[in-house]
């Protein structure tokens, strides 16, 4: 089972990765990261907006209400100084992290 | 049509929130649930079934509840402005004031010396200042290092470089000038002379030799972080 510390940090990693290429509200990024990872993460309410909360409160990422093309207001998030600071750690720290077990399940296969 | 906004606030009733933040979240939540039932809806789905489609994404609203208040509470504690401003800021003002005293206390002490009208006692201003001036490139690099790390953006990391000559600053451009307007018994020409002189040497100089070792600091820190960027690309 996958602890809650490696979803969190996955979780954090899909977000800044999107919000990298310019704003969007919750719902589209939502659908943006399903399509991305062809279904393979897929953030529900419940997960999403609780963890777009806290990054939000650390300062990685800053929500503003905007007027969309539907004239519907929508929050939608971007990407701030800190959260490009903290994208290339932790994209070094993930691709660290599956180097060392795609290494560890190719020996236990040998 | 199903009243979104009704329904999370429902649902949402303990959220113990400030009143607008408590509205925005409900806002926001009602928002993308109604998309995403919308969503369903184009994709042919019968309005009952899109509605319970939608609804299933949130198994337990008690615990969303919960996990939205520690996400905008918990973390407040120790905000973003204290770890990358405040902390370092007060830390380099702490340490530049605290060595200076010690240099005035345990430095050297006024010495006499022979001149043609006799004895006098000399302070040895430069003896003490000097020294002071010369550390404070290492505090503004400590400034540099502990806003970098709290992930400040560059104005913090500036701020906390020069907070030290600060009170400084307001003391000679605010405080002094106003004396100087209110006071009538001091002598301007003197004021003037002793705000130019006390300007360049407790803010000018000493905020120079804090931007020497901060400045340094940030660019050797930035450099670091550009090549674990490049590393992880």
């Amino acid at each position: 089972m996958i602890g809650t510390g490696i979803k969190r940090g996955t979780a954090e990693l899909a977000v800044l990765s999107v919000l990298e290429h310019g704003p969007l509200h919750g719902y589209e990024m939502a659908r943006r990261i399903e399509q991305q990872t062809k279904g393979a993460l897929r953030f529900t309410l419940a997960a999403l907006y609780p963890m777009l909360y806290r990054m939000e409160q650390r300062g990685w990422i800053r929500g503003a209400w905007e007027i969309s093309r539907s004239g519907r207001r929508k929050r939608c998030y971007r990407l701030t100084a800190a959260g490009k600071k903290k994208l290339s750690p932790l994209r070094k720290e993930w691709s660290e992290l599956f180097s060392a077990l795609r290494r560890l399940t190719k020996v236990s296969h040998a | 049509m199903l009243d979104w906004e009704a329904l999370v606030e429902r649902q949402l009733n303990g959220l113990a929130l400030e009143p607008a933040e408590r509205a925005e979240v409900i806002a926001e939540l009602a928002a993308h649930l109604r998309e995403g039932c919308e969503e369903l809806r184009r994709q042919g789905m019968t309005e009952e079934e899109a509605v319970r489609r939608t609804l299933s994404q949130v198994e337990d609203w008690q615990n969303l509840c919960q996990k939205i208040e520690s996400a905008k509470t918990k973390e407040n504690i120790m905000t973003n402005r204290v770890k990358q401003f405040w902390l370092p800021s007060l830390l380099t003002l702490l340490l530049s004031m605290g060595l200076l005293a010690l240099i005035q206390v345990f430095g050297p002490n006024p010495w006499l010396v022979a001149r043609k009208s006799g004895w006098s006692l000399v302070a040895p201003v430069a003896v003490v200042y000097l020294p002071w001036l010369l550390s404070l490139p290492l505090i503004g690099a400590m400034g540099a290092y502990l806003s970098n790390r709290g992930e400040g953006s560059q104005r913090a990391v500036f701020g906390s470089i020069v907070f030290p000559v600060l009170p400084y600053l307001v003391f000679f451009v605010v405080a002094l000038p106003l004396m100087a307007i209110f006071n009538d018994q001091l002598a301007h020409n003197i004021m003037f002379g002793a705000l130019f002189v006390g300007l360049f040497a407790w803010v000018l100089a000493p905020g120079a030799s804090l931007l020497a070792g901060g400045l340094l600091a940030q660019f050797f820190l930035s450099r670091r972080q550009d090549s674990r960027r490049i590393a992880g690309s």
